[in-house]
């Protein structure tokens, strides 16, 4: 392994570590592509039945099921349509995507054509953050031997199913990782989610019917195809079936990216893959799914990483990121940092996040210089309550309730700030 | 004009993969942002004719995205992550540093032009915080020794 | 058609509208059922930012926002549960937080639907202690629009408009998040010819007018309906009065019209109406050639003294009326009537035409053009030719068009005729050479109706009162006529009961008159205009 972090890997990420394998030949000589090859002799409703039947959660944060989306397509379509890979990875604390874009890129493409092939989309655009300058250019490399060998294209697989990829790279917005304001995006347009009507409706790029996956789904895929759903449901829970890639950072020994079962106990990643709280401390809190996610204190960290069971505590999955935090750490400052994100990044579009999220930086940036009241206190719990669930997408539930998490567990820290008319903790990192 | 003929070319060579124009639109201005540093008033209204659009309408775009700018900046940009995972990290101590280091607050560019310091979001290098971009490359485990050497390094 | 309930009311709509579109087809948005609204505007794409309109949807467990929620078959929606409660108190407070609290020097105060919202749905303190945002105040946006960035709440509807209406685009939003701002582009303008619309369309006082700017408050002045007469398209319009005074005209909603629209030329006609140079004396020609100022009456008596003598002494078939299509159906039914008691040769009318556009603006600068025609009168280019080629001796005219390039071009023509007799609103080279001037009430000091391009007659309302003795030019002619001696004009003028005698006796016109046309008018029997 020649990764600059630890790790473990899984199917997802073995070989992960050999240059080669971001190369066309040293994936093919990994067994790289049969799965496609077998995809593409497939019938799409066998492709789509055999991803339903396999329970492949999407790993980019909502945890819907891959199968379901696909149904959205129209089975009648009158032209072109669309697949779109959302590698718009932004979430603070996941770094998983950028793992696979750049140390496994063919895996991907082999991933984007079995999607394509179940959902007939005769084109994928692939939507990487702009940020990611490394991962781009690995993706145009390895885009670019697909095409001359052929698996892109006009080649070898041209007679059953020919498919390309157009990168398009965002340009700095968290919001484009959500998937409507990610296709307003592609099409050159402000990245505002757009208006959902509560009704069911598939998406649309260019007007056209189109599936939004993300990386890590679509890598799953090639793993599917070819070893099958039982040995699939090997891994994780009955409900959260595979593997994930867990990003671990924060105050922990050995940050890094583990490859792990759905459904692995948060204390087991934290405490024995990453090795713990270095300087003999103890654990405050874990951010279990990417900043956007409620935090859980000390006391919750045996709850198994899956969706089912992250819920039962008002936390989520997401994409994965855990960010772990030792007992010296203000969670006023954490607040800070939190709202301020979601400030800086909301669109702007709906009035209670635009509003709301500035409030709620300005009110925990009072608290945290020790000149907040507790009635700011209770007004920060307002606000954030008058956020939640009214917005058109779910980044202003986000904003919500990640200061609603910390108000729910860490309430002391914010009454100390206001007690004691200053931040208490000495210790804690700076802001 | 600002736009010179091998930008417009390869405008068009990038419109023909999207079954919409417009669709080109953020890659293109990648395009102006790397060759002229920021995307000015006049180029701005260059590319609007290019697509269609009018000027307003593509700096509605551009003003949405933090790695476009509408003014020029240093020769150099370094954002340093401040977001959580970084600054639990020491982030945060670390941007201070290279401020008073450099003797210009985050957002601002040094007397000779040379570089602009900057903030980011989180650029998903969690597990080698702190971090920080210069230009196109990451910079990652550093200290303020090692990033106050990258950047006195640069041209 | 699918029916749905509304607080307990049922309601019909049509499939794929949503409630807030059902809601207003049905005429009871915001009169009967209050669903608060900013960023929704009927005529307007949906944007769905503001959510301010959220209501219950039973079966859904989120509020849903009622512009975008299309109604289905026995949906049952409710606008008055604590829950929606709440969540527009939400919005408000948080719409509050960066506005400014100016209201007393704002032009938008009383007519301010965040005003209105904070009294009706909002909470009255502010609970904030964080400064509001400083941004633009009072910018020039283009020669119309003043704009004021703090108080923008963000709606979008001026964007959406510039973009969907007049199609310039002119606006945009720019930068996003709290830092988010409306602008036109740097050095742009807003300048188009319906610009003046988005200061209605702005629910705050963001973007004002610069013609009405501190002009007066909103809340002294009365809103008179009325027609604009800037063309034959007729929009519905407010005009604001205060002391005898118009101070704006504002767009009156008419789908079959003008949606909730008005040209900025249509919105600014009002100044004509306080124009220094209005008629306003009637005048006689002396025995030395001068034009002087003589009683009204007087006036009539010798105007119609040099009439009858043309009369007697040539025929009927010399004299000439040219109308002007300005004049409402009252007034050209009353000149027809009168020339066709006289037994002239015709009755013309001059029209005005000029630039026009797909959206409102007529090629026909006349509000009643189509009515002219349908009461008979033929255009003026073949009266033209009978005034320069002597045919005419006496000529009655209402309003100058006919000195419009097109037409006469200049006064020459007219010099030699025996006998002019000029009806207007406005001074004009026409006192050069007429025998006698009789001041007329423009429009907006006369009650009547117009027929619009279309053929859709609509009521016109007196919002102010001429400072002088003046008539309607309709009243004028029946003094006229009834000191010519012709029957059946002794009763004077009334615009009423001319157009119920006009209804009884044109075709066109059956059924239709001041008392049954309404505030939205009502289409003409023959839809082409020509009776």
């Amino acid at each position: 392994m020649t990764l600059s972090i630890p790790n473990t890997t899984g199917y997802l990420t073995e070989h992960c570590g050999d240059d080669a394998f971001a190369t066309l030949k040293g994936y093919t000589a990994r067994g790289g592509y049969s799965a496609a090859r077998k995809a593409l002799r497939s019938k799409p409703a066998e492709l789509l039945e055999l991803v339903e039947r396999s329970g492949l959660q999407s790993r980019g944060g909502m945890g819907l099921p891959t199968g379901a989306k696909w149904r959205c397509m129209p089975s009648e379509r009158d032209g072109p349509s669309y697949l779109v890979c959302n590698a718009g990875e932004s979430e603070p604390g996941s770094f998983k995507d950028r793992l696979l874009l750049e140390r496994a890129p063919h895996k991907l493409i082999e991933g984007i054509l079995i999607a394509a092939k179940a959902t007939g989309a005769e084109k994928t655009f692939l939507y990487i953050r702009g940020e990611y300058f490394r991962a781009a250019r690995a993706m145009e490399r390895a885009i670019e031997e697909a095409r001359s060998a052929g698996y892109l294209g006009k080649g070898r697989l041209r007679r059953r199913f020919a498919h390309d990829i157009v990168i398009t790279r965002g340009a700095g917005a968290y919001i484009c990782s959500e998937e409507t304001a990610l296709l307003e995006s592609l099409e050159g347009k402000r990245g505002e989610p757009r208006n959902r009507l509560p009704l069911p409706g598939g998406l649309h790029a260019f007007g056209r019917p189109t599936t939004v996956n993300d990386v890590e789904t679509l890598c799953h895929l090639p793993h599917i195809v070819e070893h099958g759903v039982d040995w699939f449901r090997s891994f994780g829970t009955e409900q959260s079936p595979g593997t994930t890639l867990f990003g671990v950072s924060g105050h922990v020994v050995q940050p890094g990216l583990y490859e792990l079962p759905l459904g692995t106990p948060l204390d087991e990643i934290v405490f024995e893959y990453a090795r713990g709280i270095p300087h003999g401390r103890r654990v405050k809190g874990v951010i279990p799914g990417g900043l956007s996610m409620a935090i859980l204190p000390a006391g919750q960290l045996n709850v198994p990483m899956a969706n089912e069971s992250l819920r039962e505590r008002k936390a989520m999955l997401g994409a994965g990121g855990l960010i772990v935090m030792d007992e010296t750490t203000c969670m006023v400052r954490v607040a800070c940092i939190i709202s301020g994100f979601f400030r800086h990044e909301s669109c702007g579009r709906c009035t209670q996040c635009r509003e709301g999220a500035g409030w709620l930086h300005k009110l925990v940036q009072r608290l945290e210089r020790g000149t907040g009241t507790r009635k700011d206190i209770a007004i920060l719990e307002d606000v954030a309550r008058k956020m939640e669930g009214q917005a058109i997408c779910g980044f202003a539930d986000s904003a919500a309730w990640s200061i609603q998490g910390l108000l729910r567990h860490f309430r002391d820290d914010f009454d100390a700030h206001v007690r004691q008319r200053q931040c208490p903790f000495a210790g804690s990192f700076e802001l | 004009m600002i736009l010179g003929d091998a930008i417009r070319a390869e405008i068009d060579e990038l419109a023909t993969r999207y079954p919409e124009r417009r669709g080109a639109l953020l890659p293109a201005l990648h395009l102006v942002e790397r060759e002229h540093g920021h995307i000015s008033p006049d180029a701005t209204r260059e590319l609007a004719d290019l697509f269609g659009l009018r000027p307003n309408e593509v700096l509605a775009v551009v003003s949405f995205y933090e790695m476009f700018g509408t003014e020029p900046r240093g020769r150099h940009r370094a954002g340093v992550c401040t977001n959580l995972p970084c600054s639990l990290r020491g982030a945060r101590t670390l941007l201070a540093q290279l401020e008073l280091h450099l003797g210009v607050r985050a957002g601002e560019t040094t007397d000779d032009g040379r570089l602009t310091l900057g903030r980011e979001e989180c650029l998903g290098a969690c597990a080698a915080a702190p971090m920080m971009r210069v230009d196109e490359v990451d910079h990652e485990h550093l200290d303020f020794e090692k990033a106050s050497a990258i950047l006195d390094g640069l041209e | 058609m699918i029916r749905f309930t509304v607080d307990g009311r049922e309601f019909d709509a049509e499939e794929g509208q949503t409630i807030l579109q059902a809601l207003d087809a049905a005429g009871v948005l915001m009169d009967g059922v209050d669903v608060p609204h900013y960023c929704w505007h009927p005529k307007l794409s949906i944007d769905g930012s503001c959510r301010l309109c959220q209501v219950e949807v039973e079966g859904f467990s989120k509020l849903q926002i009622a512009c975008d929620t299309p109604v289905t078959d026995r949906m049952v929606v409710h606008t008055t549960s604590d829950r929606v409660s709440a969540a527009r108190e939400g919005v408000m407070e948080l719409l509050l937080l960066n506005h400014p609290l100016d209201c007393a020097i704002c032009d938008q105060a009383g007519e301010c639907k965040l005003q209105d919202y904070a009294f009706a749905y909002g909470v009255a303190r502010s609970r904030t202690r964080e400064p509001k945002r400083a941004a633009k105040k009072r910018v020039d946006l283009g020669p119309t629009i003043v704009f004021d960035q703090e108080r923008c709440i963000l709606c979008r509807r001026c964007v959406r408009f510039c973009r969907e209406v007049p199609g310039t685009g002119e606006l945009s939003v720019f930068a996003r998040g709290d830092r988010s701002m409306i602008d036109v582009f740097p050095g742009a303008e807003l300048d188009n010819p319906y610009s003046m619309n988005v200061a209605d369309l702005c629910p705050v006082g963001a973007l004002t007018t610069r013609d009405f700017r501190f002009k007066a408050r909103v809340w002294n002045l009365e809103d008179v309906p009325s027609v604009c007469s800037g063309c034959s398209n007729g929009c519905n319009l407010y005009m604001g009065v205060a002391s005898n005074r118009i101070y704006r005209h504002v767009p009156r909603r008419n789908d079959a019209v003008n949606d909730t629209w008005l040209c900025d030329a249509g919105r600014l006609s009002y100044a004509e109406v306080g124009a220094a140079h209005r008629l306003d004396q009637a005048l006689a020609r002396d025995a030395e050639g001068m034009l002087v100022a003589r009683p009204y009456r007087e006036v009539i008596d010798a105007a119609a003294a040099r009439l009858r003598r043309v009369v007697d002494v040539k025929g009927p078939g010399v004299v000439a009326g040219v109308a002007s299509a300005r004049g409402t159906n009252e007034d050209l039914f009353t000149f027809k009537r009168m020339l066709d008691a006289l037994g002239t040769e015709g009755a013309y009318v001059a029209l005005r035409r000029g630039e026009s556009d797909e959206l409102l603006v007529k090629e026909e600068k006349a509000p009643n053009a189509a009515g002219a025609r349908a009461l008979g009168f033929a255009e003026a280019e073949q009266v033209v030719e009978r005034i320069r080629g002597g045919a005419v001796d006496a000529l009655v005219v209402v309003g100058s068009e006919l000195l419009d390039p097109g037409l006469l071009g200049s006064v020459d023509a007219l010099a030699d005729l025996d006998t002019l007799i000029v009806i207007d609103t406005h001074k004009s080279d026409l006192e050069l050479v007429a025998h006698a001037m009789l001041p007329e009430r423009h429009a907006a000091e006369q009650r009547g109706t117009f027929t619009n391009h279309s053929g859709r007659v609509q009521a016109i309302a007196p919002g102010v009162e001429p400072g002088w003795e003046a008539y309607e030019a309709g009243a004028v002619l029946a003094h006229l006529a009834s000191a010519l001696g012709l029957a059946s004009f002794e009763g004077g003028y009334d615009p009423v009961g001319v157009s119920k005698s006009m209804a009884r006796s044109v075709a066109a016109f059956e059924g239709i008159d001041l008392s049954t046309v309404g505030e939205q008018g009502i289409a003409l029997r023959s839809a082409d205009g020509g009776g």
